[in-house]
């Protein structure tokens, strides 16, 4: 199992410098320039696709990967990133982001409670800092509300 | 001599109200990262760039603030070192080995006194060395062409994964995937777009800062995540602050014998100040351990890899600044703010902008005074702050992470592509696959590509021009001398242990 994820690694990015290698062909050479846009990828592509064959045949390293109740949290916590930015500009920074926040101090292992008070601190707070007293323009109320 | 000339230019420049504002700033910041379980330099440091952006310093200030906070993690890493037995950060680890001993035995003032007057004098010999230093190396890297630099970059490439352990076939395939994503968006000769997948958000390319605060701050939650949210133990209670001078003076060649291990460490490529302080505390416990009592609270071995670690971070800015290939994972980021604000590291920086090169510099001598300040009688401080909890500490530190990004330029997809480096930067690191040969790949690759199609273009074609001067000759053979080296460290420990990974501070 361990050595396995090396090898899909490897299996992954050979299929990406492979199709990176091949693409580069697309690019034609223009007329005045000796090497043209196309050589330096097959440059990196080449070496790429060899170590990574390599890495699939003689993997390295043991990797252990964490447990499902980990994963689950580590999920979460993405989700919480991916969620703020498709909300964030929707709803305006200091709400998504005492949400952002509140979630993923809920999921380090904050109290319900507390990770809402730090997420309602902060939130505005940052808002107030750096919009108003660093003068970054960040939106307060975004598109949905303003 | 011409230097000090300079040097005092250098002043007038840091000591404007704003750049003496950031220094403090910066040490400040940088001590409290340092002590905080979990924020190392480079997190730091990749969390503060998006920020400086966002507000539009310009290069100087820019650099002065950072190099002041990578300073201040370097100071602060020890702090918890020595009254947690937790490294505030990677350098640090050595300093627990002598450091929390003597804590346990009520000699914590002290230890932190010793650690803290240790990394200002290693510290202070590195700033001296790049004053010295630098100017000649770059003096020396002017006589380089487009095919000697290409011949730089790849030795950069070979050496940044260092000697210790890893795999070198991952490091050399992280770099690849930095080259690789370097030649995303319009290339810059032809005007050709390539691999945009027809998203005009990435004709720019893709922007190492977005990149890297992915790979190093969102995959560090990711990390934290998979750990037990245990409590942490409690800190040893300091009882005094003020340290007795009669146990800090017989650690003084502990401490010269650390800083001059730990300056050659960071000057080589690919080292860095891990590998400085490790290399420091091996040293001196080969020459000082008589009695056996390293290991049980000595304060020599909490003197030498303090002093080693901070004197190799000052050393690692000599390749980066001179000529502009970073040998940490730290002074790759600085690199890539520079770039990102238009400057091009190298021998003609201290050309062009002496005053960027000699205002840092000047900093760097004044950040060390704030920062024994900071450390010995205010150390009270960091040491209520650094109890914070992580459920509390991280999600700001995200949250300040997303605010700077967002504010480079407003762009909701540079957020979405810093998400997707954080899950990227997560499985490499899994994988156990350095990220700073990728950062670098990314940073230099445009460069090397302009540099090989530069070089091409004035053979016409013949690919005889790489290796054609002496200079790229003689790089080539030290590029293959080391992979020569580190394939058969590799083959030969082949059952390397963690803490020999040492690579990245």
């Amino acid at each position: 199992m361990t050595r396995m994820s090396v090898r899909l690694f490897g299996a992954a990015v050979f299929a990406i410098a492979a199709l990176y290698t091949l693409q580069s062909q697309q690019y034609l050479i223009t007329f005045g320039d000796v090497l043209g846009p196309s050589v330096f990828p097959v440059i990196v592509g080449i070496p790429m696709m060899i170590l990574s064959a390599s890495l699939v045949v003689f993997p390295t390293g043991d990797v252990a990967w964490p447990g499902r109740d980990r994963l689950w949290r580590q999920a979460a916590a993405l989700a919480a990133f991916v969620g703020y930015t498709l909300v964030m500009e929707e709803v305006g920074f200091p709400i998504a982001t005492a949400a952002l926040i509140a979630l993923i101090g809920f999921i380090m292992g904050g109290s319900p409670w507390r990770a809402l008070a730090l997420g309602a601190v902060f939130g505005p707070g940052l808002w107030a800092l750096f919009d108003q007293v660093l003068g970054l323009p960040l939106d307060f109320l975004g598109t949905l509300f303003g | 001599m011409e230097v000090f000339s300079l040097i005092g230019n250098g002043f007038l420049i840091a000591l404007t109200p704003l750049n003496i504002g950031l220094l403090l700033l910066g040490c400040f910041v940088g001590t409290l990262l340092g002590a905080l379980p979990g924020l190392g330099p480079v997190n730091g440091v990749a969390v503060l760039i998006p920020l400086t952006f966002a507000f539009g310093f310009d290069p100087t200030s820019s650099l002065i603030l950072l190099c002041a906070v990578y300073f201040g993690c370097m100071y602060g890493g020890r702090i918890s070192s020595i009254l947690l037995n937790i490294p505030g950060d990677e350098p640090a680890i050595m300093t627990t080995l002598d450091g929390y001993p003597m804590a346990v035995q009520g000699q914590a003032a002290n230890a932190l006194a010793i650690s803290g007057v240790a990394s200002f004098v290693g510290a202070t010999i590195a700033v001296i060395g790049l004053s010295l230093f630098a100017p000649v190396l770059a003096r020396a890297a002017i006589h380089f062409g487009p095919a000697d630099y290409f011949a730089l970059y790849i030795l950069a490439f070979a050496t940044i994964g260092g000697i210790a352990g890893v795999d070198p076939r991952k490091t050399l395939l992280s770099a690849a995937i930095g080259l690789m994503m370097a030649t995303v968006g319009i290339d810059p000769i032809s005007g050709v777009p390539r691999y945009t997948m027809d998203s005009f958000h990435l004709y720019d390319g893709i922007q190492p800062i977005i990149a890297l605060v992915g790979l190093f701050a969102i995959s560090e939650i990711l990390l934290l995540l998979e750990k037990t949210a245990k409590d942490r133990p409690k800190a040893i209670k300091v009882d005094r602050w003020l340290p007795q001078w009669s146990a800090i003076w017989p650690t003084r060649w502990a401490m010269l014998r650390g800083s001059g291990i730990g300056f050659v460490a960071g000057v080589l490529p690919g080292a860095g100040a891990s590998l400085g302080s490790f290399m420091a505390y091996v040293f001196e416990k080969q020459k000082s351990n008589k009695n056996g009592t390293f290991g049980k609270g000595d304060p020599r071995g909490v003197a030498a890899p303090e002093a080693g670690n901070n004197s190799a971070a000052g050393g690692a800015l000599i390749p980066m600044l001179s000529l502009g290939v970073p040998g940490s994972g730290t002074t790759a980021v600085l690199l890539a703010m520079l770039i990102s604000l238009n400057v091009q590291p190298g021998p003609l920086l201290f050309e062009r902008q002496p005053d960027l090169v000699w205002g840092l510099v000047a900093s760097l001598y004044l950040a060390n005074i704030a920062l024994l300040v900071l450390n010995l009688p205010m150390i009270g401080i960091f040491t209520r702050l650094m109890m914070t909890p992580t459920w509390a500490l991280m999600p700001v530190v995200a949250a300040i992470t997303f605010v700077g990004v967002y504010g480079i330029s407003n762009s909701i997809f540079d957020l979405k592509l810093m998400v997707f480096f954080g899950v990227l930067g997560y499985i490499l690191r899994k994988l156990d696959i350095s990220l700073v040969p990728l950062v670098l790949g990314l940073l230099l690759g445009g460069d090397m590509e302009r540099n090989l199609r530069r070089a091409m273009s004035i053979s016409g074609g013949d690919w005889g021009i790489l290796i054609a001067s002496p200079i790229s000759i003689t790089l080539y053979a030290l590029t293959i001398g080391f992979l020569a080296l580190s394939v058969w460290l590799a083959v030969r420990d082949h059952k390397q242990t963690k803490a020999e990974r040492l690579t990245e501070g």
